[in-house]
């Protein structure tokens, strides 16, 4: 397979108000192809929307609103990793030669119908993700010991990193006192545990290594993939565990030819408190059920390692956007371009993202 | 509707399975995924045990196994905390969408 690097980005700001999906698309788009080194926009021979708007042929409709004809568009959806898997799908097309350019384009609306997955009858009237995150936050603070405070340190890190995002949709801080006593949503989860879906769009360009260095200055290789479905069904889960995050993690390391340790920078899914604490353990960066701990570390040191942007909870989840703008804020941190959210002597970086209570996960290692 | 929300209408929750190869098929569906042959019902013996529960306002809700380990989110009425693996036992209906109500066993 031949390499590929990510050479462009471009986003818009998240909102919590309901956006024109076109709109937005041809705007990230547009911020995108403007952030390279003159790539003339007829030279991409494929575009993907990733979405879970029910709106149709995105992909064609991008094409046309930024003036090209690519051999390649089409969408791709899948839940909230759709962003991940729409990128996964780009470097699959160009690292096979199908394609030498790729424009990846994630959208969404804040009223998406991306949240509930209807198919799933498992869950019966309990059909919003806050009752399976409401058994997962239970499950974990019955194994490890979770308490409710490290759990509000989650939020209040991430809200804490947003404040430094200019496209989060929030830059407000939340103490942790603030986040332990937001509304109570079930006896296990506060309203501030929890992401927001929003409105919002994020554009990544793709291009092989023999265009990449024409395209960009500072080119940022994908060198590990690693994906896993366990199944569609939420209550298929154990629920201590993300195995799909564990399998897909070692798939992208043995890709990338690293371990977890050589990880300097990682955006995880944290859709909801526990999904965070979960992820860096089955992601081999915090021991296992010491994740509460290693979280607070993270907060009193002002260490920005894990979700440096903000994450879901701080920064907004537009789910179709939200792979890709994790991997942008991993792209930037790659490149020293992160301002005030910079961490130093970054090297690898690894974007983790998952969908419907972890039953698939997605991740990708990116090196400079 | 299929067979099995017609039958949650009914206030019966039939459990999917393969007659060929022996196993449960959850979600139901007509077709066995793994001989491909037509699948049968039986009906659920109601009774399950909770994996996991949570509170919202004043409604207990969890993860209940019941038969075959199959498991669903539902509503609780336990007139205490309910406990894991507590014995609970299960109704059900069908309104738009599967409703799935347990009772916890010796109240």
């Amino acid at each position: 397979m031949s390499k590929v690097a990510i050479v462009g980005t471009g986003q818009t700001k998240f909102s919590k108000d309901d956006c024109d999906v076109e709109k937005l698309l041809f705007e990230s788009a547009s911020n995108c192809i403007q952030s390279t080194n003159n790539c003339d926009s007829n030279n991409i021979d494929g575009v993907l929307v990733s979405t879970n708007n029910n709106l149709k042929y995105l992909g064609a409709i991008l094409s046309e609103t930024i003036g090209i004809q690519p051999k390649i568009s089409h969408s791709i959806e899948h839940l909230c990793s759709s962003g991940t898997n729409a990128i996964i799908s780009a470097y699959s097309y160009i690292s096979s030669g199908l394609s030498d350019i790729m424009l990846v384009s994630g959208v969404e609306s804040a009223t998406n119908p991306g949240q509930v997955l209807r198919w799933d009858k498992s869950r019966g009237n309990f059909e919003h993700p806050i009752y399976w995150a409401s058994m997962l936050t239970k499950s974990h603070k019955r194994k490890f010991q979770t308490t409710e405070e490290e759990l509000a340190i989650v939020s209040a890190k991430n809200h804490k990193h947003a404040m430094d995002n200019p496209f989060a949709y929030s830059n407000e801080p939340k103490t942790i006192s603030e986040v332990m006593n937001s509304k109570q949503i079930t006896d296990d989860l506060r309203i501030l545990d929890c992401s927001r879906s929003c409105s919002g769009s994020s554009s990544i360009l793709l291009a092989s290594e023999e265009k990449a260095k024409a395209i960009s200055d500072q080119p940022i290789w994908i060198t590990g993939i690693g994906q896993k479905t366990t199944s569609a069904s939420f209550t298929k889960n154990i629920l201590e565990e993300i195995k799909s995050t564990r399998i897909a993690a070692n798939s992208a390391y043995k890709m990338a030819k690293i371990e977890s340790k050589n990880i300097d920078v990682a955006e995880v899914h944290d859709a909801f408190s526990v999904c965070e604490l979960m992820a860096i353990s089955e992601l081999g960066i915090a021991p296992n059920g010491k994740s509460g701990e290693f979280v607070r570390d993270l907060f009193n040191t002002e260490n920005r390692m894990i979700n440096p942007r903000g994450g879901l909870i701080g920064a907004g989840h537009p789910l179709g956007a939200t792979g890709i703008s994790q991997t942008i804020e991993i792209t930037n941190q790659l490149q020293g371009k992160s301002n005030k959210r910079q961490i130093s002597n970054v090297k690898t970086g690894l974007i983790h993202n998952m969908s419907a209570a972890g039953t698939s996960s997605s991740i990708m290692v990116l090196e400079n | 509707m299929t067979f099995f929300e017609d039958q949650l209408g009914e206030g019966v929750f039939q459990i999917c399975y393969c007659k060929n190869c022996n196993n449960t098929i959850w979600p139901s569906k007509e077709t066995c995924h793994i001989c491909h042959n037509k699948t049968d019902w039986k009906k659920s013996r109601n009774i399950g045990k909770i994996i996991e529960f949570s509170k919202r306002e004043f409604m207990y809700f969890g993860l209940i196994e019941i038969d075959d380990g199959i498991r669903v989110l539902g509503d609780i009425s336990s007139t205490s905390t309910p406990k894991i693996d507590q014995t609970v036992r299960m109704s059900v209906s069908f309104n738009s969408k599967p409703n799935y109500s347990f009772i916890v066993e010796n109240n």
